[in-house]
């Protein structure tokens, strides 16, 4: 193993962290300078996605916005470590209108991170040219960008690949104005062809998706496609799982193969694993009640079998916590991520009405779920101070300014993105970063797994999922209070890493 | 009597869209009727209020507007009010020639607004679109004069008839129906929450059997005997009627598993109960050809008849409040038993498909004939053949069956579902519509 490991000469207090300890969040929307919006009607009730990558090597991730009926914009992130939170507007070439969402993801190997834009029309990648400036790269690249209303992607690299497969999840006919439910278009399947993209494949039938994530869910060691369906607008769906195995066209899992009907109106999928029993959890957002789907029996030879169990851990987040307007909640964007850095995995949830529901909360805060130590998970975003009530819909729980505590982007509809700077307390951290050579340099589809003591914690490297939204970067595990753990790798390919021993509040990169 | 005659099957299909006396050219009334009544089967689908008792009394009212509207224009009908509990009598045409279509048009588009007022943006966007092809189609060639006396008269009806329902006890649903808290009480035989939805922590709608009905004189008119007494007793009558529900569930053949979804008529991911009839009725209009009067006719009494029915069949559930079968096998028999169909989250008894189905077979039947043959499409657009039925009540006990079938309900609240649905619909056969 070539264990690199590279300090950020920041080093956070180690003082011991309590369990289910509240930092606080203090909003620096306008000192930030980030100033923008996700705007429009119809065709933009849902989308409104953010990317948050590292664009000009500074280790620290800039941000890709999506725009709606105004140009998607990207803002250099211009903080200083540990320090306020500050942007910039930079002129990058992702300048396009009709955006619903953007993800990260180095698609030709070259070491730059390229964006996906999602949009209500022609779907386009932008090549990274360094610098957080972009160029249009469908044609190069062979990638057909459909005319289609897209949102949801995900990625992954098939074994032997140099291109990741792509999938891009289409929502309503938006031509479809009298009758839009059952107009659900298809989603696509991109797989590589020589140097570029095949034409795509329909992953027929499509059910209105609005979150993607390929995953191995049963710890084989192979990625399936799973698909969250929005139920307004289908007709016979339910939520999907597809096999996709080498050279083998898409396959749904069917009932006879244990996959149990579900029909929700899934906005989001946030996935982890939750108790480290390698396999993950998976939050489904909806309105109402949201799921927390954990197999019924965990094991190599697992079906694909899910209870939920939402309401025994605590995040059904099913009405607004707080406030006067008690009426049903609305789940967009949902991420995993200890923001209190003890060791175990939060919930982050974007909230907000789908655009004057009066049958649903119109005041809907969002969701900030604090795990404890009996993995029940307690509210606390108002208390951490990120309880606002704006149309929230994508977001990202990302560390913005390096000094290991994550903070908090969020895009709302027609009203101003927010930011958050998390300002503690919080524990030790630890980052890591994966890198290899050759295609999917940055090592989606591995685990990452850390260990403190008897304690546990795996990732599970994907791209795509939450609500129009991604993150890329260095994984982020919590350490309480360890002065050190130990990091091992699970490649994409099987391989396993000797587990290596790393100081805290640093981010270190492994290589296989 | 003849009860097709009555309802006007019999009658000539070019029933005069115009008032009698000032006749001029205009478009068929029928579509603006099929094509709104087909909208709203949707609009119950997606808005998240419209559980089962919701969407019958929508049915209900809109379908008096329809034939309120036409009856207007018709002097052949004549109008419900004092039919009706509560309803006062209508707004008249005053001088100057109406068209019967566009009367009908204002008077549905502006019902659907607003009974469909919460629904969500794109259902506020299908209701704009309709309106304005609908307004298109039936105000072309027509006298703007004409055109304006008949909205207005339109408008008219339907501001009467939402005024009416506005008092009657349903209008205003909080929480999607669910009260905030239910204590069930210290029995073994009550309902208890069967859902781990933290919305469904309580009954649906409890107090539903208060609402005002629309034909029957009140909730309780068509009572029913109590359930079988509750015990654990393998040797009693309730043991025997969950040991077949467990029995039933556990060998399903393939077309008892179709039957149980193809009734299944889950809210929120179908037109529901009532909506289902409702598509019957519209379909049966659509490709049979049914004339104005004879189309609106069935509507108001169909739903009539199940908005009767729902009030009815909750004020027996809140009265026996008894549990489902799930609470009852998983406690008795065996706790790992799941039944095919989500469990709904309110009372057992008595079963409310069986009842709205008792009462829409028992319109249906007054209105095209005993042994009355017809396919049912209900579920074409997802996937579901259509099926055949050899008469309305074979579909109506096909549809109590699939309670049993889909582990929901025991036999009893099937049986006599359908029994109180019959009691219930006759009110609707016995509204006068002929002048």
């Amino acid at each position: 193993m070539k264990g690199m490991i590279r300090l950020l000469g920041l080093v956070l207090c180690a003082a011991p962290v309590a369990a289910q300890t509240v930092p606080q969040f203090v909003e620096e929307t306008t000192p930030s300078g980030l100033s923008h919006q996700f705007t429009g009607e119809w065709e933009y009730m849902v989308g409104g996605g953010v990317a948050a990558f590292d664009c000009n090597g500074d280790a620290l991730p800039d941000l890709a916005l999506s725009g709606g009926t105004g140009p998607a914009a990207l803002f250099v992130n211009q903080s200083t470590a540990g320090g306020a939170l500050a942007f910039a507007p930079v002129e990058s070439g992702i300048e396009t209108e009709a955006v619903t969402g953007t993800y990260p993801i180095d698609i030709d190997s070259d070491g730059i991170t390229d964006l996906v834009l999602l949009r209500v029309g022609e779907n386009v990648v932008m090549r990274g040219l360094g610098d957080c400036r972009f160029e249009r790269a469908n044609e190069d690249w062979g990638f057909d960008g459909g005319d289609a209303w897209s949102t949801a992607f995900a990625a992954m690299w098939e074994p032997g690949e140099s291109l990741p497969t792509l999938a891009i999840g289409n929502y309503i006919n938006q031509r479809e104005e009298a009758y839009p439910w059952g107009s659900c278009t298809d989603n696509w399947l991109h797989r590589p062809a020589g140097a570029g993209y095949a034409a795509p494949l329909p992953l027929t039938p499509s059910f209105c998706a609005l979150s993607m994530l390929f995953t191995d869910w049963n710890g084989s060691g192979r990625k399936s496609l799973r698909v969250s369906n929005d139920r307004e607008y289908y007709e016979g769906g339910q939520e999907q799982m597809w096999h996709l195995e080498p050279d083998q066209p898409p396959r749904l899992y069917t009932p006879d193969e244990g996959w149990k009907r579900l029909r929700i109106w899934g906005m989001g999928i946030a996935s982890t694993d939750l108790d480290a029993d390698g396999y993950p959890e998976f939050y489904l957002t909806s309105m109402a009640d949201n799921k927390l789907q954990r197999l019924v029996t965990p094991a190599p030879d697992a079906l694909p079998d899910y209870t939920d169990v939402a309401w025994a851990k605590g995040v059904t987040a099913h009405r607004p916590f707080m406030g006067e307007d008690l009426r049903p909640s609305t789940g967009w964007h949902a991420q995993f991520a200890d923001v209190n850095n003890d060791g175990r995995a939060d919930l982050f949830v974007a909230k907000g009405n789908v655009w004057e529901m009066p049958d649903f909360a119109m005041a809907d805060p969002n969701n900030l779920l604090l795990q404890g130590a009996d993995g029940v998970f307690v509210e606390a975003a108002d208390e951490a101070g990120v309880a606002s009530t704006h149309a929230a819909r994508g977001g990202a729980v990302v560390d913005l300014n390096g000094d290991g505590a994550l903070d908090l982007v969020v895009v709302n509809r027609n009203a101003p993105l927010q930011v958050w700077r998390n300002s503690g307390p919080v524990g030790n951290w630890l980052g890591v970063a994966l890198s290899q050579p050759g295609p999917n340099p940055t090592g989606i589809g591995a685990w990452v797994e850390v260990r403190t003591g008897d304690h546990l914690q795996r990732h599970e490297i994907t791209s795509g999922g939450g609500h129009v939204s991604g993150i890329w970067g260095p994984q982020h595990f919590g350490l309480g209070t360890a002065e050190q753990a130990e990091v091992r790798v699970i490649w994409p390919d099987g391989r396993v890493t000797e587990w290596t021993a790393v100081q805290a509040n640093q981010t270190t990169t492994l290589s296989p | 009597m003849d009860r097709r005659r009555v309802l006007g099957l019999g009658a000539a299909a070019g029933i005069a869209a115009l008032m009698p006396g000032r006749v001029m050219a205009a478009s068929d009334p029928v579509p603006v009727l099929t094509n709104w009544t087909k909208l709203t089967l949707q609009l119950v689908r997606h808005t998240a209020t419209y559980s089962p008792p919701v969407a019958a009394r929508a049915f209900g009212y809109l379908g008096v507007t329809g034939y309120e509207a036409v009856a207007a224009c018709d002097g052949a009908l004549t109008s419900l009010a004092g039919q009706l509990n509560g309803l006062a009598p209508l707004p008249r045409p005053g001088d100057g020639a109406h068209d019967a279509a566009m009367v009908l048009q204002a008077a549905l588009s502006a019902g659907t607004a607003h009974f469909f007022a919460n629904t969500g943006p794109s259902g506020q966007r299908a209701m704009a679109t309709m309106r304005r092809k609908l307004d298109e189609q039936v105000t072309a060639g027509l006298p703007e004069d004409v055109a304006a006396r008949s909205r207005a008269l339109g408008l008219a009806i339907a501001t009467h008839i939402c005024g009416w329902a506005d008092g009657d006890g349903g209008a205003v649903i909080g929480n999607m129906g669910f009260p905030e808290s239910y204590a069930a009480p210290a029995d073994p035989a009550a309902w208890v929450p069967t859902s781990l939805v933290r919305q469904q922590q309580a009954p649906l709608l409890p107090d539903w059997g208060t609402v005002r009905p629309f034909a029957m004189p009140a909730g309780n008119t068509c009572s029913l005997p109590p359930p079988p007494a509750y015990s654990e007793d393998p040797a009693s009558a309730f043991y025997a009627e969950a040991m077949e529900v467990y029995t039933a569930t556990k060998a399903l053949t393939p077309e008892q598993n179709l039957i149980a979804r193809f009734w299944s008529d889950d809210p929120m991911l179908s037109s529901t109960p009532p909506g289902h009839w409702i598509f019957v009725a519209n379909d049966l209009i659509t490709r049979r050809q049914l004339p104005l009067a004879a189309s609106v006719d069935v509507m108001a009494r169909l739903g009539v008849a199940m908005a009767d029915a729902f009030i009815g069949c909750w004020q027996a559930k809140t009265t026996y409040n008894l549990l489902r079968p799930v609470t009852y096998i998983n406690r008795v028999i065996d706790p790992a038993w799941k039944p095919l169909l989500n469990t709904p989250p309110f009372p057992e008894y008595p079963s409310g498909h069986s009842t709205v189905s008792g009462a829409a077979a028992t319109v249906l039947t007054a209105a095209f004939g005993d042994g009355y043959v017809y396919d049912d499409f209900t579920h074409e657009r997802e996937g579901l053949d259509g099926r055949a039925y050899a008469s309305f009540w074979d579909a109506a006990n096909e549809a109590g069956i699939s309670r049993l079938y889909g582990g929901i309900h025991f036999r009893a609240a099937i049986e006599q579902g359908l029994t109180q649905g019959r009691c219930i619909g006759a009110y609707a056969v016995a509204l006068r519509t002929l002048a």
